[in-house]
Order: C-alpha cells, then sequence, then structure tokens
C-alpha cells in the first residue's frame, strides 16, 4: 500500500486532474474560465492549469503521506512511541522544497505580469467602461457622429481578432468588469483610472459579463454582454449608430413610441435623435441588443414592458436611490408603454 | 474599606449570576468567551443557512436581495468578529496562565473589561437587526458603498461603531497577554520551554497590537465621514480616495487571519503530541515558523487587492510575498506530519479534529497559493473559489482545530468527558458536511459564478452544484447538533475526568478538573518542555490546600463591566444624535460621566477586598 501510494500518487493525480479538466472546459456555464475564448484569458489558463496541477499533486501527495501514518503508527500494544524531537537536515530540506515548488509558479507569473505591461498592437480599440449602480456604460473615443463619443450601454460591442484595451470608470462605488471566457476582472474605482488587460477575442459571439466587485443591493444583477462581430459587422454596427434611426412610418406603433420616448429623453439617449439625456444607459441601436435591463432579461417585447412599467419588480432598487422611476403607476398607460417598446425594439442596424 | 461600601457594594459571593458579571477569574472570563462565540457561531451559522437556501436554487425568491446582502454581511463579520477570535479568546484565557504556571493573567480586571467589551459590542450591531438596520454593505465595508450617501439606513453606524468597541476589547487583551506570557512564566519555563499553544498565543497577542490600529484608524475615519460630513472617502473631487480604506482595512486584514489561524495551529501542536505519545518534531521550527508567518502577515494585504490596479511592479512584490509565507505554512505542515512519524496514535476526538484540520488547512493553505498568482487572481478574485479558499482556512483550519480544542480541555474544564461516541460522530458529520459544503465551490468559482450574489439565472450552469453546497451546510449544521448533545449530556451526566485523562504534558494537566480558583496551590518549577512526561522533571504538586492557607486572588470588581457598559451606550448616543440631537446628547453625556466614575471607581479599588484579605492573614 506504501509503496502503491508513494510511486503513483503523482501518476494518479495528473489522471485525475486531466479527468477534471476536460470536465471543466466542457461545463456548459457561459461564465467558465476554462473555456477561454482571447489570447488574454488564454494565457491565464495556460498558467491556471499548472498552479492547478502543482497544487494537487502537492495536495494528494501530502494527504496520501498523512494516511499512510496513521494508518502505519496507530497505536499497536507493546510498541511505544519513538521519542523524535526533529531532525535538521530534514527540516532544512522541506524548508527548500517548497521554495523551488513556488519557484516553478512563480517564474511564470512574473512572466505573465510583465506581459501585462507591453502595449498592445498599434490598431488597439480603445474603449471606456464606466460602472453606475447597476449597468455599464461604454465609451468610445472619437468614434462618434462628428469624431465624437460613441456611447453605448450594457452591450459591449467589439470586432473580432483586433486588440481591445478597456479603460475603467465608476461613476458611484467601486465596481468590477469582468468577462470570464474574454478577460480577467479589474475593478471600476471612482475617482480612479484602471486599465483592462489587453485582450483580442477569438471569434465572434455573444460572451457573458458581470459585475465582481459587491457594488450594493441589486450587484446580483448587474450583468453585461460583450457581442464580438466580424471587423465589416462592427463597421456597419458603428455606422448605423452614428447615422441614427430612420423616421418610423407614420402612424405605427413605434412612430407614436417615438414621440412618447419624449418622456425617457431626459435620462437615455438615442444617437441621431433630440434624444440626448446621460443620466441612464444609452438605447442607441437598442433593437440590435440581445438583453435589457444589464444584462437579466432576454430582449423580448413582454420583458421590454414589463421594465418599462416597473423596474422595481424586476431589480430590487433601495428607496432613495438614484434610478428609472416607476411608470405603471398612472404616468404611462399599458398603450404609451407598449409604443415606446415598440419604438425601442425598432432601433435597429437595417 | 471605602471599596466595599456605596451603592456598588463590591460582590464576594463565589456564585450566581453577579458572581460571573463581576468575575475577573481568568477560567470564568474564558468561559464567558467561549459560551459567547458559541452562541453566536449558532446565529453566525444560521446566517448562512439562510444564504443556502436562497442559493439552492435558480433564481429564488425566497428572500430579498437586501435580506441576502444583509446575511452574508453579518455571517463574516460575526464569524470573524464574534465567533472565531472570541473562541481563541476563550482558549488563551483558560489556558495561558495554566499552562505557564500562572495564577491568572496579568491584569484580571483588563481581562473582564476585554470580555464586556465584545460583549456590548456585538449586542451593540446585532441590536441594528430590531431597528430595522441590519448591516448589509458586506463584511469588509469597501468604500464609498458605507457612505451617507448609499448607505441611507443607519445600518452602516451600527456596523462601524460596534466593530470600534469590540477593537478596544481586543487590543486590551493583546496588551494583557503579551504582558503575562512575559512575566508571570513559573520558574523555570523559559520561553523555549513554552507549550507551542502559549507560543502562538503570545503571537497572536503582538498581531493584534499591531494589526488593530490601522483597522481602528479606518474605522474612526468612516465614522467621522458618516456622522461629522468629513471627507476621508467619499468626495473623490475633493481630494479623498476610496482605495485608501481597502489598503488600511487590508493591513488589518490579512494579519488578521493568521490571528484567526495561529491558536488553533497552537492548539493542535499541543494536541498532537498527546495522542502520539510523543514530543512536537521540531518544536523550534514550529515556534519560528509562527513567528515568521507572523512577520510576513503585514507584508501580504495587497493581495486581496490584485484587481484594483495597483500596476505589475506591487502585484508582482505582492505576489511573491504572499508565495513566501506558503514556506513556514509548510514547514508547520511537515513537522505536524512528522510527530505522527513513529508515533503510537490513538484516534480519540480531539486527534481526529487535529487530523481533519491539517489535512483541511492544508488545502485551504494550496487554494491560497493559486491565487497569490495574480493571473490565476484575475479570474478567481471575488468568485466562489475565494470563498470555497477562505473556508477551508477558516473552518477546516480554525473550526477544526478550535473544535479539536474543545474535546480536548473540555474535561480540564468542567471535570467531566465528552461522550467519545457522539464526538466521532460530530467529527465525520462535520468532515463530510464540510467538504460537500465547499469543494464544489471551487469548482464554482471555475465556472464562474461571484459570490456575494443573491441570485443566479437558470442558464448559468450553476445550479446542480449549489444544490450539493446547500445539501452540506444542512450536513454541518446536524454536526453542530450532536455537539450540542454531547455537551449537554456530559454537563448532565458525563464521567468524570481526573486530573489527567489523556496522559498529557503539560502543566494544566498536573492539577484538579476543574482547576481550582487560584490554579496551582504551589506555583510549580518547570525543567522541561513536556514537565509531566519528563521523570526527572516531574512535577509533584499538593492536590489542594487548606482554606486557611489558599492564595489571596484578586476579587471580583463591578467596574470593568460598567466602563464597558458606559462606552458602548456612548456609541449608541451617537446613533440617537442623528435622529435626535438633545437625546443623543444627553446619553453621551450621562455615559460619558458614567464611564469617568467608574474608571475612577477602578483605578481606587484595591485589587484584593480589605475584608477578604482580612479573613486569610
Amino acid at each position: 500500500m506504501a509503496r502503491f501510494l508513494k510511486l503513483r500518487t503523482p501518476i494518479l493525480t495528473v489522471a485525475l486532474m486531466a479527468l477534471l479538466l476536460a470536465v471543466l472546459s466542457a461545463c456548459a456555464s457561459p461564465q467558465n474560465t476554462f473555456d477561454p475564448k482571447s489570447d488574454a484569458t488564454d494565457s491565464i489558463l495556460t498558467i491556471y492549469i499548472l498552479v492547478t496541477v502543482v497544487a494537487s499533486v502537492v495536495g494528494f501527495a501530502v494527504l496520501a503521506a498523512m494516511v499512510w501514518l496513521i494508518i502505519k503508527f496507530r497505536a499497536k500494544p507493546g510498541v511505544p512511541a519513538k521519542q523524535i524531537h526533529g531532525n535538521t537536515k530534514l527540516e532544512i530540506a522541506w524548508t527548500i522544497a517548497p521554495i523551488l515548488i513556488l519557484l516553478i509558479i512563480g517564474i511564470p507569473t512574473m512572466y505573465w505580469i510583465a506581459g501585462t505591461a507591453e502595449d498592445p498592437a498599434p490598431n488597439v480599440l480603445e474603449v471606456e467602461a464606466t460602472g453606475h449602480q447597476w449597468w455599464f456604460e461604454f465609451t468610445y473615443p472619437g468614434m462618434g457622429p462628428d469624431g465624437g463619443d460613441l456611447i453605448t450601454a450594457n452591450e459591449l460591442v467589439i470586432p473580432v481578432g483586433r486588440d481591445v484595451r478597456v479603460t475603467l470608470h465608476s461613476d458611484d462605488v467601486v465596481h468590477s468588469f469582468w468577462v470570464p471566457q474574454l478577460v480577467g476582472k479589474t475593478d471600476m474605482i471612482p475617482g480612479r483610472t484602471n486599465v483592462l488587460q489587453t485582450f483580442n477575442a477569438y471569434e465572434p459571439g455573444l460572451y457573458y459579463g458581470q459585475c465582481a466587485e459587491f457594488c450594493g443591493t441589486a450587484h446580483a444583477l448587474m450583468r453585461f454582454r460583450v457581442n464580438v462581430k466580424t471587423s465589416a459587422d462592427f463597421s456597419t454596427w458603428a455606422d448605423a449608430h452614428n447615422a441614427g434611426p430612420a423616421a418610423p412610418e407614420p402612424g405605427t406603433a413605434a412612430a407614436r413610441g417615438s414621440l412618447g420616448f419624449a418622456t425617457c429623453s431626459g435620462c437615455h439617449a438615442i444617437s441621431g435623435t433630440a434624444a440626448q439625456g446621460r443620466i441612464g444607459p444609452d438605447l442607441s441601436l437598442f433593437g440590435e441588443r440581445s438583453t435589457i435591463a444589464a444584462g437579466i432579461l432576454d430582449n423580448t417585447d413582454a420583458n421590454l414592458k414589463a421594465w418599462i412599467g416597473d423596474v422595481r419588480s424586476i431589480k430590487p432598487i433601495p428607496e432613495g436611490a438614484r434610478f428609472m422611476p416607476t411608470f405603471n403607476d398612472g404616468t404611462l398607460d399599458e398603450g404609451q408603454i407598449a409604443d415606446i417598446a415598440a419604438y425601442l425594439n425598432s432601433l435597429t442596424a437595417e | 474599606m471605602a471599596a466595599n461600601t456605596g451603592i456598588l457594594r463590591r460582590p464576594l459571593a463565589p456564585v450566581g449570576i453577579w458572581a460571573w458579571m463581576t468575575t475577573v477569574d481568568h477560567k470564568r472570563i474564558a468561559v464567558l468567551y467561549g459560551v459567547t462565540a458559541f452562541f453566536f457561531f449558532l446565529l453566525g451559522g444560521m446566517e448562512a443557512l439562510v444564504m443556502r437556501v436562497q442559493l439552492a436554487s435558480a433564481e429564488s425568491t425566497l428572500v430579498s436581495a437586501a435580506t441576502f446582502n444583509a446575511m452574508f454581511t453579518m455571517h463574516g463579520t460575526t464569524m470573524v468578529f464574534m465567533v472565531v477570535m472570541p473562541a481563541g479568546a476563550a482558549f488563551f484565557n483558560f489556558l495561558v496562565p495554566l499552562m505557564i504556571g500562572a495564577r491568572d493573567v496579568a491584569f484580571p480586571r483588563l481581562n473582564a473589561f476585554s470580555y464586556w467589551l465584545f460583549l456590548f459590542g456585538a449586542l451593540f450591531m446585532n441590536f441594528s437587526f430590531f431597528m430595522n438596520a441590519f448591516p448589509d454593505m458586506g463584511w469588509f465595508g469597501y468604500a464609498p458603498l458605507t457612505s451617507n450617501e448609499f448607505t441611507i439606513s443607519n445600518a452602516t453606524d451600527y456596523w462601524v461603531l460596534g466593530l470600534l468597541v469590540m477593537g478596544v476589547g481586543t487590543t486590551a487583551a493583546g496588551f494583557n497577554f503579551v504582558v503575562t506570557i512575559l512575566n508571570m512564566r513559573a520558574p523555570g519555563m523559559t520561553l523555549m520551554r513554552m507549550p507551542v499553544f502559549v507560543w502562538m498565543t503570545l503571537i497572536v497577542a503582538f498581531l493584534i497590537i499591531f494589526a488593530f490600529p490601522p483597522l481602528t484608524i479606518a474605522l474612526a475615519f468612516l465614522t467621522f465621514d458618516r456622522f461629522f460630513d468629513t471627507n476621508f472617502f467619499v468626495d473623490i473631487g475633493a481630494g479623498s480616495d476610496p482605495l485608501l480604506w481597502q489598503h488600511l482595512f487590508w493591513i488589518f486584514g490579512h494579519p488578521e487571519v493568521y490571528i484567526l489561524i495561529l491558536p488553533a495551529m497552537g492548539i493542535v501542536s499541543d494536541v498532537l503530541p498527546t495522542f502520539t505519545r510523543k514530543p512536537l518534531f521540531g518544536y523550534s521550527m514550529v515556534v519560528f515558523a509562527g513567528v515568521v508567518i507572523a512577520f510576513l502577515g503585514f507584508g501580504v494585504w495587497a493581495h486581496h487587492m490584485f484587481t484594483t490596479g495597483l500596476g505589475p511592479w506591487a502585484n508582482a512584490a505582492f505576489s511573491a510575498t504572499t508565495m513566501a509565507i506558503a514556506v513556514p505554512t509548510g514547514v508547520k505542515i511537515f513537522n505536524w506530519l512528522a510527530t505522527l512519524y513513529g508515533g503510537s496514535i490513538t484516534f480519540k476526538t480531539p486527534m481526529l479534529f487535529a487530523l481533519g484540520f491539517i489535512s483541511m488547512f492544508m488545502l485551504g493553505g494550496l487554494s491560497g497559493v493559486m491565487h497569490a498568482v495574480t493571473a490565476v487572481d484575475s479570474q478567481q478574485q471575488d468568485t466562489y473559489f475565494i470563498v470555497a479558499h477562505f473556508h477551508y482556512v477558516l473552518f477546516g483550519g480554525a473550526i477544526f482545530g478550535i473544535n479539536s480544542g474543545i474535546y480536548y480541555w473540555f474535561p480540564k474544564i468542567t471535570g467531566k468527558m465528552l461522550s467519545e461516541r457522539l464526538g466521532k460522530v460530530h467529527f465525520w458529520l462535520m468532515l463530510i458536511g464540510f467538504n460537500l459544503t465547499f469543494m464544489p465551490m471551487h469548482i464554482l468559482g471555475v465556472i464562474g459564478m461571484p459570490r456575494r450574489i443573491y441570485t443566479y439565472a437558470e442558464d448559468m450552469g450553476f445550479e446542480f452544484l449549489n444544490q450539493i453546497v446547500s445539501a452540506g451546510a444542512f450536513i454541518i449544521a446536524l454536526s453542530v447538533i450532536m455537539f450540542i448533545i454531547n455537551v449537554v449530556r456530559s454537563v448532565r451526566q458525563g464521567e468524570p475526568a481526573g486530573d489527567n485523562p489523556w496522559g498529557a504534558s503539560t502543566l494544566e494537566w498536573s492539577i484538579s478538573s476543574p482547576p481550582h480558583h487560584y490554579n496551582f496551590a504551589i506555583v510549580p518549577t518547570v525543567r522541561s518542555q513536556y514537565p509531566l512526561w519528563d521523570e526527572n522533571a516531574n512535577v509533584i504538586l499538593p492536590p489542594a490546600l487548606p482554606a486557611h492557607d489558599e492564595p489571596v486572588m484578586p476579587d471580583p470588581s463591578y467596574w470593568p463591566i460598567v466602563v464597558a457598559f458606559s462606552i458602548t451606550m456612548v456609541a449608541g448616543g451617537l446613533i440617537i444624535w442623528q435622529g435626535h440631537a438633545i437625546a443623543g446628547l444627553t446619553v453621551i453625556a450621562s455615559m460619558g460621566l458614567l464611564g469617568m466614575r467608574a474608571i475612577y471607581g477602578w483605578v481606587l479599588e484595591p485589587m484584593e477586598d480589605e475584608a477578604h484579605v482580612s479573613v486569610h492573614h
């Protein structure tokens, strides 16, 4: 038994770890850190696996040693305990051994840190992200109309295969920007400007992000999506964003909604229209977004109407917090809410 | 004479509620600490169960977001400040004087004062529950979420003032134990003959003295921000910085981790020799490793802040120091394992919990090394992986170690044995429940579940593992019920323990169980690290003394509890002041005066009552 444990433990551990890694990377979670989709998370995973294997080998080896010791040296009649007080050579050995093991993980760690300080590619896409209680705002400096800012919210749109560098701000409390499959997290701290590790997404798709630092009552519902598009689609999206929506066909719900949106325009902006409020999320190209309410509900007509009617039935907004008012308290009737929803979802890139 | 007249007549009766409220006997204060810590352990455990029921299903609406946030805030605050720290204090109080051959701590009334401040501070904070203002901004209280702008209720006020009150008591206890251990050792009890537990207590006491001031400063700043509109953490435009809070909090917070774990390391280092029947392997290495951990513990705080954008240099430096702290920790684990080698091991409940401690703490240490790697931390920070890690350290470590200590010294404290059978049921249920609860959390962290979320969507793939976690939490709860049954049964009908039921080696086992109020009839002379095992250094003590020969011990005093009460009520006055200025100021002024009066009473009161002294002399 002892011989088996001694020799086979590392092999067994590695086999177990390989199995665990396979299971983990196959896990169907959209926030699985073992299923990276960018160069940044890929480089993290390499070290992650190394560290996991080292820690597991050490862990299983020590556990196995402990099990062996307590079986071997359980009390037996007539066998007294050996009165050993210590062994200097051994103790020095197991002071040095952890240092050597730590070097195995420490050196790659330092290399990785040095890598984060490297400059990104010259064609890097610069984005500014601002955390608000409880939603995300994204600004693309210089990409908006007339060389101004392009502003959107809760769905970060980026091109595939191009370096992206996100600068982080907060409007109120500490938040943390995290897209597990694309980039590790960095905090958004009021009064400070942080820069997220540069990342380069491998393939187009919709990725889940979430605020990772506790930021108050609705922290759990402060989420977002990253929409990775092909280069061409990204340009189409940005151009449509800047051009603004075509006037809706008169007499339709969307047309009525575009007028009704005046109620909302004090806080919300839609690029290319008179609505330029900057208190709440920008709603340009709203019909293109997959989710509403900061990444927590699918963008369906029913969800949107419920959200406009009473955000508090969906998000736990504490009393006194600065957030969207409730509209189904008589401020707007059901028809008006439906019109506004129809208008918002008519805002597409086509 | 003067001391025993007036309104607060000095209580000299040895039993009854007043005897307990005015006691200055370190053994009674230990029991008070222990019972209080256990009460809060149940409270904090129930808070955990609320969270686990909520998270057992996706999109659960069992409790509101605000309630859930209050649960994790108070679960963390309770377990750290009201359970593990006072449980450690219970052991320090009971054991240190007995282990070093002293009759009490250096400052018995200060000792009582520490306990009452802890109790009142803890009750004060929890009182917020009845005022509909349960703290819900996280046990770490990150600015500026704690400012008046973002916390509208009084919740943060109760939290910050409660912590300040408790911190005063803790700091006083730190000084008390440094002085006790350095000055009150029996003849021959050199530093390197002290039981490892005493060493760890000494280290923890120093950690408290150096780690609590930064916390106190941070809390004082926050108090001023909240009550007097100062600007340490709030108005960024005017020059404050929310990151300042994080630095101050973690400069306290990381040494705090060692304040929580070193007592358990001490317990295990003394339990292992008893149940292996051999000395601790490499005593001096274990001691020095503890000292090194304490020093390094002050140089690793920014690993809690790897994601705050400190930059590559700071991250590299703190990553290196954090990895370095694994070395002395590893040394301890190897020395404990080497203690098993060549032993004659018996698996009594204290030993099972000690072995549970070594294995579970070791796993927690290894996952801790994982997030010393900043790359990995950028994915793990604020996820359930971190929750898993620190529960392996603080539950698998500290709580298992404390349980080992409870089963080991309960016979000494009460004079009765706990049931071995129930103890084993307790251990195995707790070990299984613990691993079911916290092992899957590693995977939850890997697949991207953030901490402190009151709900998660169904499509996240978190539900199945969360159900296992919740089931495990209830198995832990069941194991605690086994413990309660065991204690109740033992107090009623437990077998008498005798002086030394485990055949242990240290001084506390040389006297009766429970010990006399004066501990040692004759102060022993120590000639060995293991005095009761060493034939040449055997301590032969008279079992008890006739009443007229009993040593004179410090008499009970009202003043510690009165001073502690007045300090706590001044904090309460501040909260009243926010709503009703006159009422608040009245409370602050009257309680301030009461506190002053009590401090004078304390200063002028002799340690031993004259009437009492004259009886014996």
